[in-house]
C-alpha cells in the first residue's frame, strides 16, 4: 500500500514536473515576443499615461498636475481638442457611410466574375499603393485655385459659382480633406471585403440562384451577412483609422485654416513640438488609445447585438 | 568704400536691436550701453574688412585627430541658403580633412518639432541650426548646449558682440549667428509701371492710392501664404509697428506689456480693412510660402511682403533680377512710428550639442563653418552679415545692397515676434494671427484673445 502511494506521488509529481516545463518551454518561447509586446506597446503607453498627469515641456522635469491637461482637452478654449475630435469624427462618418458601401458595391461586382475581374481590381487598389504625400500633393494641384482641375472643369461647364479656394475656404476645408482620404482607401476595403466575397461558397450562391434568387438578393441575403465578420474588421478599421488621420490633413491643408481641419493627431504634434507642451501631448495620445478601443469595442458589440 | 560705410552703419543698426530685442524673455542681450559698435571707433574696427581669407582664419590648436561630426539645418535644395551652405562646407571640408563631415537638411516647419524631439530626447547633432531667442533659450534652460564662450575668445575681433545679443542667456553665449534678416516689401516694378508709378511709394496714403491704382489695372497686390502662418506675421507685425511704434511692439512681445493695446486693435483692423479692399490674393489662404513666391516672381503679384533672405533667389532669377525692388514697409501713423523702425534681426544661428563627444572641437568647427555662410550667404544676398565681411564684396547683389541701406538708416529693429516669444506663446500667437488673416476673429477679438490667453 505504501508502496502504491510513493509510487503514485512519483508519478504525480513526475507529471507535475513535465507540466512545469512545458509552462516554462511555452514561457520561454513567448518571452521574446512578450518582450516586443511590452517593450514597444505597453511601455510608452504607460509612459504616455504617466506623462499624462504632468506639466512637462519635454526639457525640464515634469511637475505633477493630476487631471488638470484632461479638463483643459475639452474646456480650455486654446487646445481645439473637442473640434479636432469633431472634424476626426465626420472623417470618420464619411468613411463608414460613404467609403465602405463603395468599397462592398465594388467587391460585390468584382466578386461576380465580371470580365477585366483583375484589371479592374488592380486599379481600385492602386491609390492604396501610392504614398499618401504623393496623395496628398496629386489632390492639392486638383484643388489649386488658379491651374486646378477642379476649378478649371467647374469654369468649363459654366458652373462658375461654385468655384472654390477649396483648402482656404473655412467652409470646404473639411470637405476638401475627407474627399481624398475616402478615395484612397477604398481599394483598401474593397479588396478585404472582395476576398471575403470571394470565399462565399459557390454551392450558396447556386442554391440561391435555384430558388430564383436575382444577383442583388443573393448579395443582399447570401454574401453579405457572410462576410459580415469581415464587414466588421472594416468598419473597424475605418473609425479607428479616422480618428487616428494625420498625414492627408497635414498635407492637404495643414490643419487650417483657423484650425478648421484639425484633427487629434496634428494637434498631438503641435502640442508635443511647437508648443513644447509634452503633457498635454500625451494626455491627447492616452485620448485617441482610449477612444479607438471604445469605438472598437463598441462596434463588436453592434455587430454582435445585430447577429444575435 | 560705400559699402564699408554701408555695413558699419549697419553695425551700428544692430546695437540698437539689443536695445530692443529679447530685453524681457529668456535671452538677456548685452547691455546697449557695452555694446562694442556704439561708439564711432568701434564702428570703424567693425566696418574694417577682415584681411584674411576665411580658410586661413585661427583654427585654435584643434586636433589632427581624426573625428567625426554631424549637422542639421534648413538648407533644403530650395532654400535660399542651399548655396551658402554647400560652398561654406566645402571650404571646411578642404581645410579640415581630419573631420568627417556629415550634414542634413530639412525643411523649415517639419524641422521645428524634429530639433524639438531631438533635444528631448537627447540625440542631437553635434552642431545644430536653430533660431535664437525663445527657440534656442528653452534649449539652453535644459542644458542641452554648450556654451560658446571660451571658443568665442579666438573670434571676437570677427564677430562683433552685439550680434550674439540674442543667442546669450544669463551673460554666456550660445549660438554662433549667421546672417541677419529683416522684412522687406518687395515690388514687382513692371506691374508698378503698368499702373503709373516709377517707385515704391514712401508714404501710407500713397501706397494706399498705389494699392487701389492696382486694383483698377486688375494686378493684385499682395501675395500671403495662408498655409504658413509666419507669412501672415511678415505683413502683420510690419502693420502694427508701423501704427504704434517699435518699443511698444517689443515690450507686448517681450517685455511683458498687456495684449490688451487699442493701437494693435486698430492695425488689425487696418490689415483686415486691406484683406476686405481685396489687396490680397484670395487664393493665398491655401498656398504655401514657395507657392506664393512663385506667383510673385511670375507676376501675378506687385507686392511681397517677407524676409529679405530672398533677394537671393530674386537676384538669381534672370528673368525677375530687373524687376524687383525693396523698400520698407510706410508708415502709418508718424505719431508713434517712423522710417527706420524694422522687423528681423540677427535670428539664424548655429548651435553646438553640449551632449557630442566632441563637443569642443564641433563649436571650434561651428565658429568656423558659421563665419564662412555667413561670407558666402551674404555674397548670394541671402541677408546681411552677423560676421565682419571680409574679401571682395563689390558682387553683392543690388537688392542685398538695398537691404543694406535700409538697415544702415535704421533705429529699431523688433525680432519676429515667433522667434522672439516662447514656444507655447509663439503657437498661440500663430494660431490668432491665422485667425485673423481668415477674418474669423477682428483687431478686437485679436487683443482680447492674446491678453486673456497669454498673460
Amino acid at each position: 500500500m505504501a508502496d502504491n502511494n510513493s509510487n503514485q506521488n512519483a508519478a504525480n509529481k513526475k507529471i507535475k514536473n513535465a507540466g512545469f516545463r512545458k509552462g516554462l518551454d511555452i514561457f520561454l518561447f513567448l518571452l521574446p515576443a512578450i518582450l516586443l509586446f511590452v517593450g514597444i506597446l505597453i511601455a510608452p503607453i504607460a509612459v504616455s499615461l504617466y506623462r499624462s498627469f504632468q506639466k512637462w515641456d519635454g526639457f525640464q522635469p515634469g511637475v505633477f498636475i493630476g487631471i488638470k491637461n484632461y479638463r483643459d482637452l475639452f474646456f480650455s478654449g486654446s487646445v481645439h481638442f473637442v473640434p479636432a475630435l469633431k472634424n476626426a469624427l465626420i472623417i470618420a462618418f464619411f468613411s463608414v457611410f460613404v467609403q465602405l458601401p463603395f468599397s462592398l458595391l465594388l467587391a460585390l461586382l468584382l466578386g461576380r466574375k465580371y470580365k477585366g475581374e483583375r484589371f479592374f481590381l488592380t486599379v481600385y487598389f492602386m491609390p492604396v499603393l501610392i504614398s499618401t504625400v504623393v496623395i496628398g500633393q496629386l489632390w492639392l494641384k486638383i484643388y489649386n485655385p488658379d491651374y486646378g482641375i477642379l476649378n478649371r472643369v467647374l469654369g468649363a461647364v459654366g458652373l462658375s459659382n461654385w468655384q472654390h479656394i477649396w483648402v482656404g475656404d473655412p467652409k470646404t476645408a473639411l470637405g476638401a480633406v475627407v474627399v481624398p482620404t475616402i478615395w484612397q482607401y477604398i481599394g483598401y476595403h474593397m479588396l478585404l471585403m472582395y476576398a471575403g466575397v470571394k470565399g462565399v461558397s459557390s454551392d450558396l450562391r447556386e442554391a440561391a440562384m435555384l430558388d430564383g434568387a436575382t444577383n442583388w438578393q443573393v448579395d443582399r441575403y447570401v454574401v453579405i451577412p457572410v462576410i459580415k465578420p469581415i464587414i466588421r474588421t472594416s468598419v473597424i478599421f475605418a473609425v479607428t483609422g479616422s480618428l487616428k488621420s494625420y498625414d492627408l490633413v497635414r498635407i492637404i491643408t495643414n490643419a487650417g485654416p483657423t484650425h478648421k481641419t484639425e484633427v487629434p493627431s496634428t494637434l498631438l504634434e503641435d502640442m508635443l513640438f511647437l508648443r513644447n507642451k509634452y503633457g498635454m501631448g500625451s494626455t491627447i495620445s492616452v485620448m485617441l488609445i482610449i477612444l479607438c478601443f471604445a469605438f472598437a469595442l463598441a462596434i463588436t458589440a453592434i455587430f454582435k447585438e445585430k447577429g444575435e | 568704400m560705400k559699402m564699408r560705410r554701408v555695413v558699419s552703419m549697419l553695425l551700428a543698426g544692430v546695437m540698437a536691436l539689443s536695445l530692443t530685442a529679447c530685453g524681457g524673455g529668456a535671452a538677456a542681450p548685452a547691455p546697449a550701453p557695452e555694446a562694442p559698435a556704439a561708439e564711432e571707433p568701434a564702428k570703424e574696427e567693425a566696418a574694417a574688412p577682415a584681411e584674411e581669407p576665411a580658410e586661413e582664419a585661427p583654427a585654435a590648436e584643434a586636433s589632427a585627430e581624426p573625428i567625426s561630426l554631424n549637422m542639421w539645418c534648413i538648407a533644403t535644395e530650395s532654400d535660399s541658403n542651399r548655396h551658402s551652405y554647400e560652398a561654406a562646407i566645402a571650404d571646411m571640408q578642404a581645410a579640415h580633412p581630419e573631420v568627417t563631415f556629415t550634414w542634413e537638411a530639412f525643411e523649415n516647419e517639419s524641422y521645428k518639432p524634429k530639433i524639438k524631439a531631438a533635444v528631448a530626447a537627447d540625440d542631437l547633432p553635434d552642431i545644430f541650426f536653430t533660431w535664437s531667442c525663445a527657440f534656442l533659450g528653452d534649449f539652453v534652460a535644459a542644458g542641452k548646449v554648450k556654451c560658446l564662450d571660451d571658443v568665442y575668445q579666438n573670434y571676437k575681433d570677427e564677430l562683433p558682440e552685439v550680434m550674439l545679443g540674442n543667442s546669450t542667456y544669463d551673460g554666456k553665449h550660445y549660438g554662433v549667428p549667421l546672417t541677419m534678416n529683416i522684412v522687406g516689401l518687395f515690388a514687382n516694378m513692371d506691374l508698378l509701371k503698368e499702373a503709373g508709378y516709377d517707385e515704391i511709394p514712401g508714404t501710407y496714403d500713397d501706397f494706399i492710392k498705389c494699392c487701389d491704382d492696382l486694383k483698377a489695372k486688375g494686378i493684385t497686390p499682395f501675395g500671403c501664404a495662408g498655409k504658413e502662418t509666419w507669412c501672415v506675421t511678415e505683413y502683420l507685425e510690419s502693420i502694427i509697428e508701423k501704427s504704434i511704434g517699435a518699443e511698444e511692439l517689443n515690450n507686448v512681445f517681450v517685455n511683458g506689456a498687456t495684449w490688451n493695446n487699442e493701437g494693435i486693435a486698430k492695425a488689425v483692423d487696418t490689415f483686415q480693412e486691406m484683406i476686405k479692399k481685396e489687396y490680397f490674393d484670395p487664393a493665398g489662404i491655401g498656398l504655401t510660402n514657395d507657392e506664393v513666391k512663385a506667383n510673385f516672381m511670375a507676376g501675378k503679384y506687385a507686392f511681397y511682403m517677407n524676409g529679405t533672405w530672398n533677394c537671393a533667389d530674386f537676384a538669381a532669377n534672370d528673368d525677375f533680377k530687373d524687376k524687383v525692388k525693396v523698400a520698407e514697409f510706410p508708415v502709418i501713423d508718424s505719431s508713434k512710428s517712423k522710417l527706420g523702425q524694422l522687423i528681423g534681426g540677427p535670428s539664424d544661428t548655429l548651435a553646438v550639442s553640449a551632449s557630442s563627444p566632441n563637443a569642443d572641437r564641433a563649436a571650434e568647427y561651428a565658429m568656423e563653418l558659421g563665419k564662412l555662410i555667413c561670407h558666402y550667404g551674404y555674397l548670394d544676398g541671402c541677408g546681411l552679415p552677423a560676421w565682419t565681411p571680409y574679401g571682395d564684396t563689390s558682387a553683392v547683389n543690388p537688392l542685398t545692397q538695398a537691404v543694406s541701406e535700409i538697415c544702415a538708416n535704421a533705429d529699431t529693429y523688433v525680432l519676429f515676434g515667433d522667434t522672439a516669444m516662447s514656444a507655447e506663446d509663439a503657437q498661440v500667437y500663430l494660431d490668432y494671427v491665422a485667425q485673423v488673416y481668415g477674418s474669423a476673429i477682428d483687431g478686437a477679438g485679436f487683443i482680447e484673445g492674446l491678453a486673456g490667453d497669454l498673460r
